[in-house]
């Protein structure tokens, strides 16, 4: 396996007491990565460790570059849980998107093009100059995935992202990470509990509670006795389903 | 109408009371996104025990509470972002105690008490062309500050986890944004008093905010209430004999009203909409 994303031995703590302890991880390139595990079980605190938003204890590299030099150099593309940014912001969905282009020393003329061209990806682009607390949920996290994709990063960071979407919305939304993930070569790390529509979609799931729990094999996942270890003795799996896509509005 | 304005002393104060209205029209709706609307209340009130120290020591009121304005802006912001504690929480303590502090530093001076009442509701028409000049050097920094970080710090207004990723100077941008804050309404207390700074620096960003959902219609706006509350304002307290601070508050609360009305006329469909 050609890691491409390494985690050694990482611990993060708050107010003294361990969030996560001791994990270890190594993910691919351009392969679509799942963390799942109950709540409080430091999904969110793995995503935040990574994307440098919180302290660590370990090693977090990329392509061999420690991470915190990595991030001197790159940004890394991030999608916050939703309802977590200020939605009735006064900022266009396209300014959104320009976010994303902060590092990069080009006019504003250029990041604009790039900015639509991204929103045109995520087929937002009609939704250019409409305020983004104006837009859908759906449509929100499509221009969040355009910012991040602006980053021009090799990888993604999504924490729960699908909270409170309807299937419908769901599955057009994993479809459009399947495909800028394919067009890009995008390492995507999402955290998620939703067993079904991920392990239908994820290349590799791994679970978390505290310490990692087992990982890799999403078929293994799905035995009633390794969700257990994660979610408890009387959790019961509930039937998995495949919506096809469709064009319609998220 | 006008023969007001042929008054070297309107016309200081019109001047000075302009520019106030511009650098307060940049900073009041980064205030009002960043939720920290309630900030300029307190620095504003913070000023007073910073004009009082500057009486107590004999030396400009007006550096005094420059500094000590500052000072109190970069603490409510360490405060707020070290110890887990609410901006609005920590401003809530510390501008009763700034106050008290004011007033026993004026009551410690013997036999030179100062009008408390011109400091805390201010005076337009004591504008001299120093403090017009004053007030040009605020806009000069606050506009300088607004065109190189003022959109950085949209950026953490809107979304500080991401704006960190993407490398924006999320920490220092607050202080130094606290710190311009609370320059510019140090200038603005000077012109209108502590008590209705605060007035000037949030209503007419506030009263935007229901106009537009765009951030640079919403500063435009939010420039001319301001630039527009003080030329009515002036000219009402010439014509009918009243103090022109509260003037020029009445109309930017006339301004946040009619704001409000047409914003509930348009959500109701009478205007149609883009």
């Amino acid at each position: 396996m050609s890691e491409f994303l390494k985690i050694e031995s990482l611990s993060v703590l708050y107010d003294g007491k361990p969030a996560i302890e001791n994990v270890n991880l190594e993910l691919e390139l351009g392969k679509f990565h799942v963390i799942m595990g109950p709540n409080g079980g430091g999904k969110t605190t793995l995503i935040k460790a990574i994307a440098g938003l919180v302290p660590y204890q370990g090693k977090i590299t990329v392509n061999g570059m420690e991470i915190r030099k990595y991030r001197k150099i790159h940004s890394i593309g991030y999608l916050a849980q939703r309802g977590a940014q200020f939605y009735n912001f006064p900022l266009s969905a396209v300014e959104v998107v320009e976010m994303g282009r902060y590092r990069f020393k080009e006019s504003s003329k250029t990041k604009r093009r790039k900015a639509l061209r991204f929103l045109k990806e995520v087929e937002m682009v009609s939704h250019a100059n409409r305020p983004i607390g104006d837009l859908s949920g759906g449509q929100q996290q499509r221009v969040l995935i355009a910012r991040a994709l602006a980053t021009e990063s090799q990888i993604i960071l999504m924490d729960e992202p699908l909270t409170g979407m309807d299937p419908r919305s769901q599955s057009n939304f994993y479809d459009m990470i399947e495909r800028i993930k394919e067009k890009h070569n995008l390492t995507i790390v999402m955290s998620s509990h939703d067993i079904g529509f991920t392990t239908a979609y994820a290349q590799n799931v791994f679970c978390i509670n505290k310490k990692l729990v087992p990982h890799n094999e999403v078929v293994k996942l799905l035995n009633e006795p390794e969700i257990s270890k994660i979610y408890g003795p009387n959790f019961r799996l509930a039937q998995h389903f495949h919506l096809p896509a469709e064009d319609d509005d998220v | 109408m006008f023969e007001f304005l042929k008054f070297p002393f309107i016309q200081n104060a019109l001047i000075g009371g302009e520019i106030m209205a511009i650098f307060a029209g940049l900073i009041g709706p980064l205030l009002i996104f960043r939720k920290m609307s309630f900030m300029s209340v307190g620095v504003s009130h913070g000023t007073f025990a910073g004009i009082a120290l500057g009486i107590f020591l004999g030396i400009s009121p007006l550096w005094t509470a420059v500094v000590f304005a500052i000072g109190l802006g970069m603490f409510i912001g360490f405060i707020s972002r070290t110890g887990k504690i609410s901006e609005d929480a920590t401003i809530g303590t510390l501008f009763a105690f700034s106050m008290a502090l004011g007033i026993w530093l004026i009551g410690l001076n013997k036999g030179y008490h100062p009008d408390v009442m011109g400091y805390l509701f201010g005076d337009l028409l004591a504008i001299s062309r120093m403090d017009t000049y004053f007030a040009l050097l605020i806009l000069i920094v606050t506009v300088i500050w607004y065109f190189w970080r003022g959109k950085a710090v949209t950026y953490s207004s809107f979304d500080e986890d991401f704006a960190k990723i993407v490398g924006v100077p999320v920490e220092l941008d607050y202080y130094v944004f606290m710190a311009i804050a609370a320059l510019v309404t140090v200038a603005a207390v000077k012109f209108v008093g502590v008590v209705l700074a605060s007035s000037i620096m949030i209503a007419p960003g506030a009263s935007a905010k229901m106009l537009s959902k765009r951030f640079k219609t919403i500063t435009l706006i939010s420039i001319a209430f301001g630039m527009l509350s003080i030329f009515i304002g002036m000219m009402l307290s010439f014509e009918f004999n009243i103090s022109s601070g509260p003037c020029v508050v009445f109309v930017i609360t006339t301004l946040f009203f009619v704001s409000l009305i047409m914003k509930w006329l348009r959500n109701n469909g009478v205007f149609s909409k883009r």
